[in-house]
């Protein structure tokens, strides 16, 4: 007999797996929320959901289980206690944990017969889609961004999984620009972000705030003046007890003035202008504002002066706050923390003659908020179960995509699904038969630590991995701690991987064995020191056009796309990018804006069908 | 967290908790929400679902309007209904968990039949910014969409039953300033640029300046200056085409005094506000429309705001020959002094025509006899700033488009894929509930005689129309017969999450709503809106 609970209007082959089904919900935010009611609604009777995130007042306009008297607890803890206040008959289970942790490997996965996931970052994705895979279980991935969102399945062998299609890359930036040459206001915020890491976060080599004298644009420039030797920011200002004006001057002025020295950079820019606190804090001299609660300090641009004086204070309160930890987490809730990076991030624009921004537009861009909507959700999660009904009965080819499109203003069309369930690339370095993918990095100067962190676990979404030069069977990286630690310091070429090698990479918590091919390749200034190309290898670009391995050149094209009036070139143009842009990493050089924000549930990058 | 800030007052709590949405409306559309009222009539599923998507964003106050008592598949099929509220008000249980979601909100209830409330307090619907109403059956509906009408008050009709969903909004008239286009292009008005604009432009002296200043310059000036430049060696026209763009183009990169050098990073900026900003400014048509709309031209003291203000804008247009400037520039690299006091000269510009806008609707308000504060000086400066991106939509009502014997929907039944035939499948459903008060199917012993029934309605409503009975198949009737009236949790979900959207965007005259029916189908995921 089948419950009352199970909706008569579904096909009885539907009715009759639904009571006995195993859910496994991942992320218990904004669509999590919506999707658990939803199944809860439809008799599911056995639900299983993991979120490692807790409750933030911003998430209470739209993740509808949760209350104020929630703030700072488990998501999935409150989200099964409030499923269960409706229906207490239900089995939920609720880990208040990270997916990608250990326990939740292979055999976890294979004992539900449907994945729903509800997550806000692209690695979690890969991974539970590399899960998935492995267990040969049915997959739903759903994302929202403000009125739009996305809804996709997948099944091993049927359809696309998530990697398929590489996905745009992540914005990050060079460090020579951050350092040397900001031209927009992101690369300030970037800079001021990373000023409060030297100062008080933990320390990260890689946020260096100071002028980078590597900078190849700038050869020669320096030579004469030899290296100067420095102590680190955060010892420096301890020594000078955080002193507001030694700190101002050292960051807005006497760098500065470094900067100026090399020539080379200003030749075809405005050269910056060095302000010292003095410059500063006098500047504007008729009515003062205060910083105040009130919106204009939200939403206006502040003057210099002010800027000068949130700079002194924030500081003296960073300063107590440290005094009693080992280092502080920026964090855009944080109204002391938010108040230095905008007033940092503007001087720094002052100087660079950059736009300035306000601390609204600063937080938004500094935190990576994505906005987010009750309303969206609602729909994005309705349309998960209808599928997941789908899934349950088998009926895969049912299961094309769906966009949801609510901002698009000339088309009448809100939903769009895919005329057919799309089906896998068969070049994918995920779900094909043998995964191979091309590696085009500078085997003489990245390390293996470096190819380990930045490449196969930042890029390639390892977790894990273990990897073996072929053919000479050489143990380069091993998941087993202490095992290759030898290794990490040294340069890709000096274990014999040069251009033309092959690497055997095997994550044994992903099930997921890829075939690495290694490309020697010179990065060319303000371009990401490598690059994964999932092209199979009898495609590879040739070497013939003059630059080393042939990579594809995307800096023409790139700029052309600005100025394209012409409507055939610019279809003409989005072809070459299909076909050409091969997913760009990150490497120690380079750093991202921003991690995803993990408070927010509801992020995906929106693919067009 | 390095540490919890200091809290200051409840205001930075509520800007806290609507972070995620104030980036997509605003203050001011939230401020909109928060002072508004809605009501909803039957808190069904969908009803209720719809309710919550509005309390979570924040809106004023709601009223439910249901003279039911909650049932066991009430429960079954609505999250905000518990076993202990089986044999109470359904308006009030619903009203009371729908309120624990949002303490900002708030709510009451009305435990009687619409159409009794109609009858005993006449006006009673007129006091809401937005009615939704849910299941409601057609001989209620049909005098409150007329009341509505009358009252110029949105009406949002929607129903859930099975895979199918419709939502229709009955809008006499909606105007929006804010459509927030996709993209849009910077408004520089280089064609026609006013006198203080061109003084400051023109005292740059754009070919003599030395290595240093060249990097100094503003984009703008430098478009600005070649720009005079080809329009002198070209009869004073501007550049349309491509290759006439191009010539430009060129003309900004061989100023470079050597021809090794590389081209400034401002003079690359030049080079590429070539094509989005140096045409011709004149005023979209469909503003043009707006303008000559006889709602503009013919004001009463009726008149609402928007209008007052449109008919100002007309008056500066019909002077100046184009909208107001719009005041903001790109992002430019220049020095700083440099950049500023051109973004000043915007800026001020388009303060002043917005300040002579709103001195001239302030006239024309009086004179009509409106009240002094019925135009906000923050209002006229919205207004003036998305001058080009204003809309006006007209709908019709929902009891004369079931009256009509020619609808609309028989042009689309010829198009077999259209998912109009549902629109004809829901009419016969709405006939049947009125004539059988119940649901096709909803006695499992009656699907067979309910299919009949229906069909026979469905083909009265055809053949009403002049339409060919056959194009709706037995098939088709028989699976919503199959339904019983049932609502899908699911399906409800997400029409929900529709029609509380096109609720927000109604109440913050933000974004273009739907015009005017939607129907989705959950089948096949598809969705469709139809102008009825």
């Amino acid at each position: 007999m089948i419950p009352s609970a199970v909706p008569s209007v579904l096909k009885d082959s539907v009715r009759e797996v639904i009571p006995t089904a195993k859910i496994l919900v991942v992320g218990a935010g904004g669509i999590g929320c919506e999707v658990l009611k939803n199944l809860a609604l439809s008799g599911f009777a056995d639900i299983e959901i993991i979120d490692l995130d807790t409750i933030d007042v911003s998430n209470l306009n739209r993740q509808f289980l949760f209350r104020k008297e929630h703030v700072g607890k488990s998501k999935a803890n409150v989200a099964k206690e409030s499923i269960l206040s409706y229906n207490p008959d239900i089995s939920i289970k609720a880990y208040h944990d990270s997916i990608t942790s250990q326990e939740y490997g292979v055999n976890f996965f294979k004992r539900f017969n449907v994945v729903l996931n509800a997550l806000d970052n692209r690695a979690a994705r890969n991974h539970v889609n590399r899960m998935c895979l492995a267990a040969d279980i049915p997959l739903i991935e759903s994302g929202t961004a403000g009125y739009s969102g996305q809804v996709q399945f997948i099944k091993k062998g049927v359809t696309q999984c998530y990697e398929c299609q590489p996905k745009p890359p992540q914005k990050s930036f060079p460090g020579c620009t951050i350092r040397n040459t900001p031209s927009e206001p992101v690369h300030c915020i970037v800079w001021a972000k990373h000023l409060f890491n030297q100062l008080f976060g933990e320390d990260d080599p890689d946020q260096d705030v100071s002028p980078d004298t590597a900078d190849p644009e700038a050869a020669g420039d320096l030579t004469a003046m030899g290296n100067l030797l420095r102590t680190s920011t955060r010892q420096w200002a301890q020594q000078v007890d955080y002193n507001h004006v030694k700190l101002f001057n050292k960051f807005f002025h006497d760098d500065i003035d470094y900067l100026l020295l090399m020539e080379n950079l200003w030749k075809t820019r405005k050269p910056p202008e060095p302000i010292s606190w003095e410059m500063a804090s006098a500047c504007g001299t008729e009515k003062r504002k205060v910083l105040t609660d009130d919106v204009s300090s939200e939403m206006d641009v502040w003057p210099i002066y002010l800027c000068a004086e949130v700079f002194s204070t924030t500081i003296a309160t960073l300063k107590k706050e440290l005094s009693n930890k080992e280092f502080l987490i920026w964090d855009k809730d944080d109204k002391v923390g938010l108040n230095f990076v905008t007033a940092c991030a503007n001087i720094r624009a002052h100087i660079f003659s950059i736009a300035k921004k306000s601390r609204w537009d600063i937080k938004s861009i500094a935190g990576n908020i994505i906005p987010a909507i009750a309303t969206t959700n609602a729909m994005i999660a309705g349309l998960v179960v209808l599928i997941a009904f789908r899934v349950l009965a088998g009926d895969y080819e049912e299961c094309q995509s769906i966009y949801l499109r609510q901002k698009s203003v000339h088309s009448n069309i809100i939903l769009a699904p895919d005329f057919f369930t799309e089906k896998a690339n068969p070049n994918c370095y995920v779900c094909a038969e043998q995964p191979y993918v091309s590696a085009y990095v500078n085997v003489e100067d990245m390390t293996v630590k470096e190819f380990e962190n930045e490449v196969l676990k930042k890029t390639l979404n390892m977790i894990a991995p273990d990897v073996i030069l072929d053919g000479k069977g050489v143990f380069v990286i091993s998941s087993e701690e202490g095992e290759t630690e030898a290794n990490n310091d040294k340069k890709l070429s000096q274990l014999g991987i040069v251009d033309g090698s092959i690497l055997k990479a095997d994550d044994f918590l992903q099930n997921y064995n890829l075939t690495i091919g290694i490309n020697n390749y010179i990065a060319e200034k303000d371009k990401p020191l490598f690059k994964i190309d999932a092209k199979s290898e009898e495609l590879k670009p040739s070497q013939q056009n003059g630059k080393e391995n042939g990579s594809v050149d995307e800096n023409a094209s790139e700029e052309n796309v600005m100025e394209v009036d012409d409507k055939t070139e610019a279809e003409h143009l989005e072809e070459y990018f299909d076909d050409n842009d091969p997913q760009e990493g990150t490497s120690t050089k380079k750093r991202k804006l921003n991690p995803p924000d993990d408070e927010d549930e509801d992020l995906i990058m929106l693919d067009d069908p | 967290m390095s540490s919890p800030s200091p809290k200051s007052p409840e205001q930075n709590d509520k800007n806290k908790k609507y972070d995620r949405q104030l980036r997509l409306w605003g203050d001011h559309g939230q401020k909109l929400l928060e002072s508004s009222k809605v009501c909803l009539i039957n808190a069904t599923a969908l009803g209720t679902e719809i309710l919550k998507s509005l309390v979570l964003p924040g809106i004023g106050a709601f009223t439910i309007v249901d003279g039911e008592k909650v049932t066991e598949e009430d429960v079954g099929s609505n999250f905000f209904l518990d076993e202990f509220h089986i044999g109470t008000s359904r308006a009030q249980a619903a009203t009371e968990t729908l309120l624990e979601l949002n303490p900002d909100v708030r709510g009451d209830y009305i435990d009687d039949f619409p159409d009794h409330v109609m009858s005993q307090t006449q006006d009673f619907f007129n006091h809401f910014n937005v009615v939704i109403a849910t299941a409601l059956p057609e001989k209620v509906l049909m005098p409150l969409s007329k009341q509505l009408w009358s009252a110029n008050i949105p009406l949002l009709v929607c129903r859930s039953v099975g895979f199918l969903g419709y939502v229709r909004l009955q809008i006499r008239e909606h105007t929006v300033i804010e459509a927030h286009p996709d993209n849009e292009a910077p408004d520089l008005q280089l064609d026609r640029p006013w006198p203080l604009l061109r003084e400051h432009l023109e005292q740059t002296d754009v070919p003599n300046l030395g290595t240093k200043e060249r990097s100094h310059v503003p984009a703008l000036t430098i478009l600005y200056y070649y720009l005079q430049q080809y329009r002198n060696e070209n009869g004073g026209l501007l550049p349309k085409t491509y290759s006439d763009k191009e010539k430009l183009r060129n003309m900004i990169r061989d100023s470079l005094p050597n021809e090794n050098d590389i081209l400034e990073e401002n003079y690359e900026q030049a080079v590429k506000l070539v094509n989005v900003c140096v045409n011709c400014t004149r005023v979209p048509n469909h503003i043009q429309k707006i303008l000559d709309d006889e709602f503009c031209t013919n004001l009463t003291s009726e008149s609402s705001p928007f209008w007052v203000i449109c008919a100002a804008l007309r008056e500066m247009v019909q002077s100046e020959g184009a909208l107001p400037v719009r005041g903001s520039l790109p992002d430019m690299a220049a020095d700083t002094t440099s950049f500023i006091s051109l973004q000043q000269l915007y800026m001020r510009q388009a303060q002043s025509q917005a300040e002579s806008i709103y001195r001239r609707a302030m006239q024309i308000s009086r004179a009509l006899g409106q009240s002094p504060d019925s135009i906000s000086e923050t209002e006229v400066k919205l207004f003036c700033k998305h001058a080009s991106e204003l809309q006006v939509f007209r709908g019709n009502c929902v009891a004369d488009e079931y009256q009509t014997s020619s609808p609309s929907a028989s042009l689309h039944l010829e198009d077999p894929e259209s998912l109009m035939f549902y629109y004809v499948i829901l009419r016969g459903l709405e006939s049947f509930i009125s004539e059988y008060n119940t649901y096709p199917g909803q006695f499992d012993d009656h699907v067979e005689p309910d299919v009949l029934k229906l069909k026979t309605l469905i083909g009265k409503l055809l053949t009403d129309w002049g339409c060919p009975t056959l194009v709706i198949s037995d098939d088709r009737v028989h699976e919503v017969c199959r339904y019983g009236g049932a609502e899908l949790h699911s399906v409800s979900a997400m029409l929900a999450g529709c029609t509380a959207h096109e609720a927000i965007k109604l109440i913050t005259h933000q974004y273009k709503p739907i015009n005017n029916t939607f129907i989705y189908d959950a089948i096949t995921s598809t969705s469709a809106t139809f102008v009825l």
